[in-house]
């Protein structure tokens, strides 16, 4: 028998798959522009939807949420003046925590539930003493007074209130207002404050569910002695929190400390239903793809019947063949993914300050969302895109490859032979 | 090269072969017994139907026997696999059909080249040997057109040029002229006349065209299946 | 036309075998795409009618819980909530839009701000003053009480309360409340209640901010007469249009007062929904889209491998533009082919889940968030079913176009030489 085995020929088998791709132009270009269109609404879609739910959880995070926040036990149950966490200076392991690189910002609040009075109307409202310049770069607020001015200090009288309340309360800048709240030996304390600011949130909710005062002069007004409602603290990475948790555990043991999730379940399913969507859309669209694709190559599998046999008869073996196919193919789907890459960056960057949705900001508002949606794509997710349809595509392949390759004997001969 | 014992390059022993077409059986070849020796030029004869076709596929190891021994360069077919009638075809026998003979999508120069490359032969050789083989058959300044680029003649040519390049013991020929007119024909078989002599390779070709037979150093008529005249000229 | 009986393909009533026959010249290749539309319309059929289905829980369960499906109030009280905003003599206005729509569903009801302090906590509280004989049609929170009972009448000195709200003012059943607020006139309104129900009812902001007492306690305490701040109207939804007319002409003559339907009460569910529904027709279309690529792939082959037998369709003097019709028959045939085999089989699955109900992680969470049970029902009717699957069949015919389009170019003699 003969000794020297026959190798896949790589060049040659390369060299014929590349020609026949474009034998008949038309149908690949099809091909092609599916290919492309089918990962770019995956890259897209997937992009908009994480972009929709980075808002959500960074809006979640911003209303006062922090990555981890540090309460008194019973705090979270019943958010009263009652449930105080010691001031800083008598917690040191704490302190140093908060100081150090694992924590990218911090404050502390007292925060108690009030009611506030205009000339006009009066509602519930949370109020939450603050460290004006700490909540910079921590919570909303710091970035969100658009009329007025912002706190200047902890011991700041004035207020900041929300554009919404404001309106409902049918009261303006520099106006006076009185809030009441209880203080720890529960009588009503009341004080009036001077309308310093007003802020501005995607959310009305937020606009009307808080007002800001300076942390100092809150504890005045409620006559209380040292300590604090909360501290909320920002680490660097919302996903990765488990390591910063036990830290802040460990340096504050009698305290009640949870991260974002805890605190909000919906945002943190929300998280794992978008993982969920990402796969299920994924395998929706390349389902879709694999149709197109198999029926293309067993049609260009068909129609060339004769030249297979043709090659067969002249020696080259299955393999090749098998290669042949799957090398076009793979050829097809190379070019197709690099188009739809090519045009998901082209659709996605002039979108990068977002896209305007606020014809329907009240419905965003009810799920939890922002006017304007701002796609983020996340580089797993594009590899994701890439590898399942190179992959999936490559195996959905094989089928009629295989059937060309196993094509050999008489039938396809036969038809050289007439 | 040549290994096989007395000389033969291609020996039958009752071959036959039976095609069923549910429940009816055609007897295609019946009990062939034929040696062909190196170097002959022969010519199979007969009308369409009388097994020709299919005596060049067993030989060529394209189909399998339903009875009987075959035994090409030495070696019995009936008893190869797949892959090693693959292998036998690629480095011992050169084809030449009808027609649909080239890939489409190579030129003249690659489609020489083809069987080349799949015997793993270096490029540099491959490319020589291909534009000398193209120059012998009369189609110097050619190699790089497309088969679609050619005519009829030109492209049996390239068919020849390909089957010979790598220098196998046997070529196999099946109704080579079907397509073409009488001169593009007889110059074709003056062609694979000259080679035979010069090269020493052995050609079966199958025809029903009185002008091919007239080429041929044997002469071998099929009828139903069986071996009905065998004459050396 | 002396070729019709030698070339029946033009004659017209038989173009349809025709066109089916032709489909079926490469099995494979038709099933394929088949089953590329059966993917699209079964995928489309099942999503639609899970969120047709998601939706009408939402708008149903929302609707039921507080708002009810209309409200009467007086001009321009949905925008600025003011307590002296009122509908003068709300009850025998209601008894009126009972008589004129049948409906029993008919509650007033009044609103206003107190600060509630029990023993131990001052909260400020939202204060719904309602009618206990009729609030149990418009609202479920009656029947959400968990520690307790509801109202007993209408003036009757008492309150039902949220349950986080009992909460945090650390009290229990047969404690007493005392409220502090302002009337109507701006006078000081105060009360003292005694807590007779807790309720729970899923939504955080009617939990930690509600309490209801009963409405001709709450006229006494906030000196609102016999007024209300609006007037519950609940019902079928299907009738909604029928009643709102009635309705209208009840309270024409009076200028100050409006009729609002849910969309108007709720926006954000109603834009919720939208939100919801575009972005999911976005993903819908590009599926769409996608299939059609897939038709059109395999209308061309099947056009351009005929290039010689329509050759000799123009070379009998066939024009083209029954070409073109033939080619579309045959997409419209393929397309109709898969559509029917698609809705059929979406029916089949969707009305599978409608009655087992679809649960998957997660939706605890989200349900509670869209007062949605955790069991989703997807809807199957003719609005869940054809849609999708007509999309796929206009976006599959409109594939053909690039064929046909194709094919106008084509000449007799070029055709017929491309064997």
């Amino acid at each position: 028998m003969s000794t020297d085995k026959q190798n896949i020929s790589w060049s040659i088998v390369f060299r014929i798959a590349w020609r026949n791709l474009w034998r008949n132009h038309r149908r690949s270009l099809i091909m092609l522009s599916a290919i492309a269109l089918g990962l770019w609404g995956m890259i897209w879609m997937t992009a908009l939807m994480r972009g929709v739910v980075d808002q959500m959880i960074d809006s979640s995070i911003k209303t006062l949420s922090g990555h981890i926040q540090i309460h008194a036990p019973g705090y979270l149950d019943d958010p009263s003046i009652e449930y105080l966490v010691p001031s800083l200076d008598k917690s040191p392991a704490l302190q140093s925590l908060l100081e150090s690189d694992d924590v990218v910002a911090w404050s502390q609040r007292i925060r108690v539930p009030a009611v506030i009075r205009s000339e006009r109307d009066v509602l519930a409202v949370t109020l939450v003493g603050i460290d004006p310049a700490r909540e910079k770069g921590l919570s909303f607020i710091g970035d969100s007074v658009t009329e007025g001015d912002y706190l200047t200090s902890v011991n700041d009288k004035k207020l900041l209130v929300g554009k919404k309340l404001l309106e409902r309360l049918e009261t303006k800048l520099d106006r006076r207002v009185v809030l009441m709240s209880q203080d720890p030996e529960n009588n009503i304390a009341e004080r009036g404050f001077r309308i310093s600011g007003m802020f501005d949130t995607d959310l009305e909710a937020t606009e009307t569910g808080y007002v800001f005062a300076g942390l100092e002069t809150v504890r005045k007004m409620l006559d209380m002695g040292p300590g604090i409602s909360e501290i909320s603290l920002l680490g660097h990475d919302y996903r990765e929190l488990d390591g910063l948790l036990d830290k802040t555990r460990s340096s504050a043991p009698d305290a009640d400390v949870r991260t974002w999730i805890e605190k909000d379940p919906y945002m943190g399913s929300m998280l794992a239903v978008m993982d969920g969507f990402v796969l299920v859309w994924f395998a929706v669209i390349f389902l879709a793809l694999s149709f197109g694709l198999v029926n293309t190559l067993l049609m260009a599998v068909f129609e060339r019947t004769r030249e297979i046999g043709l090659v067969q008869a002249l020696g080259m073996k299955s393999r090749n063949i098998l290669f042949m196919v799957l090398i076009e193919s793979i050829i097809m789907l190379l070019i197709g993914l690099a188009a739809g890459n090519i045009l998901s960056w082209l659709t996605i960057l002039p979108l990068k300050d977002g896209i305007d949705v606020s014809s329907v900001a009240a419905g965003m508002e009810f799920a939890g969302m922002s006017s304007t949606l701002l796609p983020a794509v996340k580089w797993p997710d594009v590899l994701l895109a890439n590898a399942l349809v190179l992959v999936l595509g490559i195996a959905a392949s094989l089928f009629p490859a295989w059937r060309a390759s196993r094509k050999v004997p008489i039938e396809a001969i036969t038809r050289v032979w007439q | 090269m040549m290994t096989s014992e007395n000389n033969n390059a291609v020996k039958c022993r009752q071959l036959s072969k039976v095609f069923s077409q549910g429940e009816l059986a055609v007897n295609a070849l019946s009990d062939i017994d034929i040696d062909i020796s190196a170097g002959e030029f022969l010519c199979l004869s007969g009308s369409s139907g009388s097994g020709k076709t299919t005596l060049l596929n067993m030989i060529g190891g394209l189909d399998v026997a339903t009875k009987g021994e075959i035994t090409v360069a030495g070696k019995r077919l009936d008893k190869m696999t797949m892959s090693e009638l693959a292998d036998l075809r690629l480095h011992h026998i050169g084809f030449v059909f009808q027609a649909y003979n080239l890939i489409p999508v190579l030129s003249a120069r690659e489609n020489v080249e083809f069987v080349m490359q799949l015997q793993g032969i270096e490029a540099e050789k491959r490319q020589q040997d291909a534009m000398e083989i193209l120059e012998q058959v009369g189609l110097a300044g050619m190699e790089n057109r497309r088969p679609a680029e050619l005519s009829g003649g030109q492209q049996q040519r390239v068919a020849v040029a390909r089957a010979i390049v790598s220098k196998p013991e046997l070529i196999l020929a099946d109704e080579p002229t079907a397509n073409l007119d009488s001169e593009n024909s007889d110059k074709l078989m003056t062609l694979m006349r000259e080679l035979n002599s010069h090269i020493g390779t052995t050609f079966i070709i199958s025809t029903h065209d009185e002008g091919v037979m007239s080429f041929a150093r044997r002469l071998v008529k099929l009828h139903d299946g069986r071996i009905v005249s065998d004459e050396k000229k | 036309m002396p070729f019709t009986a030698t070339y029946p393909i033009i004659v017209t009533n038989t173009t349809l075998t025709l066109a089916w026959r032709n489909i079926w010249r490469h099995p494979r290749r038709t099933l394929l795409t088949i089953a590329a539309m059966v993917f699209a319309d079964v995928l489309l059929v099942f999503m639609l009618g899970l969120q047709l289905g998601q939706y009408q829980m939402m708008i149903d369960n929302t609707l039921s819980l507080f708002s009810g499906q209309m409200q009467v109030q007086a001009k321009d009280y949905l925008d600025e909530p003011q307590m002296y905003r009122t509908i003068a003599n709300a009850d025998p206005l209601a008894d009126k839009i009972r008589q004129e729509t049948g409906l029993q569903a008919v509650s007033p009801r009044a609103y206003g701000f107190a600060l509630a302090s029990s023993e131990k906590r001052t909260i400020g509280v939202q204060v719904t003053g309602v009618d206990p004989a009729f609030e149990d049609r418009v609202s479920t929170i009656p029947g959400l009480i968990e520690k307790g009972r509801f109202l007993s009448s209408i003036s009757a000195n008492e309150a039902v309360i949220g349950s986080t709200l009992a909460n945090n003012l650390k009290i229990a059943i047969g404690d007493e409340l005392t409220l502090m607020g302002s009337g109507k006139d701006g006078s000081i309104a105060a009360t003292v209640l005694p807590v007779v129900g807790i309720f729970n009812s899923g939504n955080r902001d009617l939990d930690r901010q509600m309490m209801e007492m009963p409405l001709g306690s709450f006229r006494d305490v906030f000196a609102m007469g016999n007024d209300a701040h609006s007037i519950i109207i609940a019902g079928n939804r299907n009738m909604a249009d029928v009643y709102s007319l009635k309705i209208d002409g009840l309270i024409k003559e009076n200028r100050n007062l409006r009729l609002h339907d849910w969309e108007t009460l709720l926006p954000g569910l109603k834009q919720a929904i939208q939100a919801d529904f575009f972005s999911a027709w976005i993903m819908y279309a590009l599926l769409i889209i996608l299939v059609a690529f897939s038709m059109l792939n395999t209308m061309l082959m099947s056009v351009l491998e005929r290039t010689h037998e329509f050759g000799i369709l123009l070379a009998l003097g066939v024009r083209h533009g029954k070409l073109g019709r033939i080619i579309l028959t045959e997409s419209f045939v393929l397309a109709f082919t898969g559509m029917t085999v698609g809705v059929l089989a979406g029916a089949l699955l969707t009305y599978y889940f409608s009655i087992n109900g679809i649960s998957f992680p997660g939706m605890e969470e989200m349900g509670a968030r869209f007062n949605i049970p955790p069991v989703i029902t997807p809807e199957v009717s003719l609005r869940t079913v054809l849609p999708g699957p007509l999309a796929v069949l206009i976006a599959t015919v409109f594939a053909s176009i690039y064929p046909i389009w194709h094919m106008r170019k084509l000449r007799p003699i070029e055709a017929l030489q491309a064997a």
